[in-house]
């Protein structure tokens, strides 16, 4: 393992992460409210952490990144972005204990979105402003991870575009990772500037635009409000809001080809079709079960709601415009299934992903078909390119992976004691990066009656579930260690 | 297609299920009770049916039976023996509906063991034989169709069972299918029999042992008694079921061999010693919550009901001596997973099966190795032999195609009305074959009360679980029925 380099990663990415508590800290001296204070000393402790860690990883040298740095690196980001975020939770006294404040603090940087407040009202609006900022930042953290470092290292089965093998490539935007980075942060920041332009021309008020577009982006899921999007009650922000979610849960590489002029790009991309598809079917029934279960007596507040709803699930988000736990049974299903499927790959939701769904659903259909024909062979082919074997392998063992750390997720949390459907959605949902579930977390309680030892479970997952699995599962073996 | 040749061996069948239906007959007929009357309408009806299909292929001979035709065969077996199979409980009226009856009686054939009734003790013992016996016919058939006739057939995605695959799988036993055949339902009735012999040496009356014996053997679980096993409260009778039901869920293949003098048959054995690895480490971790939880107060009470109750749903039986509705929430998810994982290949459970999962856990240890290190050549072994990448890639899917068809009842459940807990665990228990589940389905509960819509549902998934899926699958599929 190559220390050294992994020690100046870090230092980057502490001071980055110490550096934007600036805007916070703005907000706070703005209205001055004593959380002030926390996001100073948090800030000087995050800066002399850097600098230690800069020190310590002078000299390194970057010729010689190997896969199992990358692992360590990639993991332990969202770990120290989370443990530096979570100071000044605690520091300022918004939560009672640090293992609160670090899981708001990793829902945050996950863009899970869970939270552990019971009245978000309360607390000054700069700790609120780091919350949504957090979202903001960890997405753009997963937009470089999931587009220039996850094909770099070559897990999920999402990764076979190293040295041009032909697969499942997400599209090389140029040779250079930090160019990839810059041309995707720019859709990434366009996105949300839009965004707050269409919510404060609504009416929201500039603290509330910048924190729920920062949350809707980055699909996060954290508001300033108690009772999250349900609060204003408007037709317009419901679907404005709809709206970016929906483009977010997207590959952003798409966004950025279409802003080239590329107009036609997301109708001709297959992946983009599924999740389209999906989110349309889902829209559809639950609006019809909506409506004939009498929960709404219009189709348009039935479409507007259900929509709102399906697509804040999809794509992992987490807001709510209503008490869905009220709805039928037939909805909440629908929901902790949309949880597993997820949103599409180079986007900043999270779950098995859209493309890795249209891949087994092929192989599947290879499958039944080969069964027929015995010796016959059946290429199956995503995006145009044939599956290599390898690929196969590598999707369909994630997939498994998925569902076993779902499974034993569910009953670590319900061995501490969490009620069935409690622990279930919960690992679902912090597995998925979504946030709320149904039981004692649905959309009007939160996790704060958790056990202690269930949040640290649920911390785990959800850095699992963003990191695709492997990366984090990796750094669990000795060898990942060795020098 | 051999329209000719399918019909006939379909005739067969019609033939032997009416025939079998005397057995039922003699014992309404002992009794006097007016259940008599609807066997001897079902005979009458089910061999006109039989000789109908008889006439245009009486001179085909068998030899001729293709690829294509073995689908077709067995998938229509289990919806004809089904439909009249179902025929004595509608004429008689102990169900409600040709929906109910049709439901008992797949649930029969399928050795499920899920009931639509509510009053078990309240039929005829006529009645209540044949619900025993058409999990006994049923069991017969799996082993038939496991291990004799899909090894003959050489099906794609089935070579879990074919001869060539090495290690734990069901090698031929005899290269002849009928001889095969003879020699393992020998075992089969053997087991059958010396059950019956130890019940009846504790106590049990001779209809009671020999109904709980059919159940066991063939891992069905309809049971005579309203309280099933637990009706008896009987150490002896719960010690003595336990193993025959334990030893019907390992692959029948080892019986065999075991019976030929092979002493270490079970020991040598991959995939059983899984099977008892998971039946220990589950009976352990439910004692220990069941006495955390303060379910039952004494040691000694809790594994007792642990014991039988987790070999009673892995073997996917379905006997209950404790009501696990009321257990706590980590109880009833292993019981849930278990219901998933299922009894070994070659057995009379249901299931996804432990040899499948002991294939994906070794590709997925694979899969981590080739991350990280890329070149490396890696096999995944079973049994100190090499598995073909194409039986992993087939097995892989199968557990894909399994998730999604799971996924898609549940949603079609709850769209037709019933809560999730309900919609979840009965999806499980039908598609795995296992019989009782959780919520308004529990063990003390009936399928009697879901409406006949939902019934259908469940009876398609109990076939397709039955059926490996594929089989029924196929069906639909318009190149099968081509010539």
């Amino acid at each position: 393992m190559n220390a050294r380099l992994i020690s100046k990663v870090m230092a980057v990415l502490t001071g980055i992460v110490s550096a934007a508590m600036i805007w916070p800290l703005l907000w706070a001296l703005h209205d001055g409210t004593a959380d002030a204070q926390a996001f100073v000393i948090s800030m000087v402790l995050g800066l002399t952490l850097s600098g230690l860690l800069l020190f310590a990883g002078r000299n390194a040298d970057f010729k010689k990144v190997r896969i199992q740095d990358a692992f360590v690196v990639v993991s332990l980001s969202w770990v120290v972005a989370s443990v530096i975020g979570a100071l000044p939770y605690y520091l300022h006294g918004m939560v009672p204990t640090y293992t609160d404040a670090f899981y708001e603090a990793m829902s945050g940087f996950t863009t899970t979105g869970g939270s552990v407040l019971v009245d978000i009202e309360v607390h000054p609006r700069g700790l609120l402003f780091w919350r949504a900022l957090t979202h903001w930042i960890g997405g753009m953290g997963i937009i470089v991870l999931s587009l220039a470092i996850l094909p770099f290292i070559g897990v999920g089965g999402i990764h076979l575009y190293k040295a041009e093998v032909p697969g499942f490539a997400v599209e090389k935007l140029t040779p250079r990772l930090h160019r990839t980075a810059l041309r995707l942060w720019g859709v990434y920041i366009l996105l949300t500037a839009a965004q707050v332009v269409l919510l404060h021309l609504g009416g929201m008020s500039l603290f509330e635009s910048l924190a729920h577009s920062f949350s809707t982006i980055a699909t996060g899921g954290l508001s300033p409000l108690n009772r999250s999007i349900a609060h204003y009650n408007s037709a317009y922000f419901d679907w404005v809001i709809t709206f970016f979610m929906f483009i977010s849960g997207i590959n952003f590489v798409l966004h950025y080809r279409f802003l080239l002029g590329n107009l036609g790009i997301h109708g001709r991309d297959e992946e983009c079709r599924v999740y389209s598809g999906i989110v349309l079917f889902s829209i559809v029934t639950t609006a019809v079960v909506l409506l004939r279960s009498g929960v709404y007596s219009t189709v348009s507040d039935a479409l507007r709601y259900g929509a709102f709803q399906v697509v804040s699930v999809i794509t992992s988000t987490g807001f709510f415009t209503a008490d869905y736990e009220q709805w039928p049974a037939y909805t909440h299903f629908l929901f902790i299934l949309l949880m597993f499927l997820g949103g599409s790959t180079g986007s900043t939701a999270g779950g098995l992903k859209a493309l890795r769904v249209l891949a087994l659903a092929r192989l599947v259909r290879a499958e039944t078909v080969s069964s027929l024909h015995p010796r016959g062979v059946f290429p199956v082919r995503v995006r145009g390119r044939i599956a290599t074997s390898e690929a196969r392998a590598s999707i369909t063992t994630f997939f498994v992976l998925y569902m076993a750390i779902f499974a034993l997720g569910a009953a670590v949390l319900a061995a501490l004691g969490l009620d069935f459907i409690t622990a279930v959605s919960g690992s679902a949902s912090a597995l998925g990066n979504t946030g709320p579930g149904f039981g004692a977390i649905g959309p009007t309680d939160n996790f704060s009656a958790i056990p202690m030892a269930a949040k640290w479970v649920l911390c785990l997952l959800m850095l699992m579930g963003r990191l695709e699995l492997y990366t984090v599962l990796l750094i669990a073996r000795p060898s990942v260690w060795k020098g | 297609m051999h329209f000719r040749l399918v019909s006939k061996v379909l005739s067969l069948l019609s033939a032997t299920v009416s025939l079998s239906m005397v057995w039922p007959l003699f014992w309404a007929l002992r009794d006097g009770t007016g259940d008599a009357h609807a066997f001897v309408v079902s005979m009458v009806f089910g061999l006109t049916f039989s000789g109908l299909l008889f006439v245009p292929g009486w001179r085909e001979p068998y030899k001729d039976l293709g690829v294509k035709d073995g689908y077709i065969v067995v998938g229509l077996t289990w919806l004809i023996a089904s439909t009249i199979g179902a025929l004595p409980y509608y004429l008689h009226g102990c169900t409600s509906s040709f929906a109910g009856a049709f439901f008992e009686a797949a649930s029969g054939f399928t050795t499920t063991g899920a009931t639509v009734l509510a009053d078990i003790e309240a039929c005829p013992r006529g009645i209540l034989f044949w619900r025993s016996l058409t999990h006994w016919l049923g069991g017969m058939g799996i082993i038939v169709f496991t291990l004799a006739l899909l090894p003959f057939l050489g099906v794609r995605g089935m070579e879990l069972y074919r001869a060539e695959v090495p290690g734990p799988v069901a090698e031929k036993v005899t290269p002849r299918i009928h001889q095969t055949a003879l020699y393992l339902w020998g075992i089969y009735t053997m087991l059958t029999l010396s059950e019956s012999v130890f019940l009846m040496f504790g106590g049990m009356n001779f209809f009671e042992a020999v109904t709980h014996s059919f159940g066991t053997i063939a891992t069905g679980g309809f049971s005579p008694l309203n309280k099933s096993i637990g009706q008896y409260g009987s150490l002896y009778f719960e010690t003595v079921i336990t193993l025959f039901m334990f030893l019907s869920g390992a692959n029948f293949a080892l019986h065999y061999r075991f019976l030929r003098g092979d002493a270490r048959a079970f020991a040598r054995d991959e995939e059983f010693r899984t099977y008892v690895w998971i039946v220990l480490a589950s009976v352990g971790v439910i004692t220990v919550d069941l006495l955390l939880r303060g379910n039952y107060g004494s040691l000694w009470q809790a594994l007792r009901h642990s014991g039988f109750q987790v070999v009673s749903v892995m073997t996917t039986t379905g006997y209950i001596t404790a009501d696990f509705e009321y257990w706590p929430a980590l109880s009833q998810w292993i019981l849930l997973l278990l219901m998933v994982v299922g009894g070994c290949a070659g057995s009379t459970g249901g299931g996804v099966k432990v040899l499948r999962f002991l294939l994906l856990s070794r590709h997925s240890r694979a899969e981590f190795k080739r991350i990280l290190h890329p070149r490396m050549i890696l096999h995944v072994r079973v049994g100190g032999k090499i598995v073909d990448d194409a039986v992993v890639g087939s097995v892989a899917t199968f557990f894909v195609l399994y998730m999604t068809i799971f996924a898609a009842g549940v949603l079609t459940l709850t769209a037709l009305g019933l809560d999730v807990l309900s919609a979840l665990s009965g999806a499980a228990a039908t598609l795995g074959n296992v019989g009782p589940a959780l919520g308004v389905l529990g063990p003390m509960d009936n399928f009697g009360v879901v409406s006949e819509g939902a019934l259908w549902v469940f009876s398609a998934l109990m076939l397709l679980g039955r059926l490996e899926l594929y089989t029924l699958l196929l069906l639909l599929v318009p190149g099968t029925w081509r010539k």
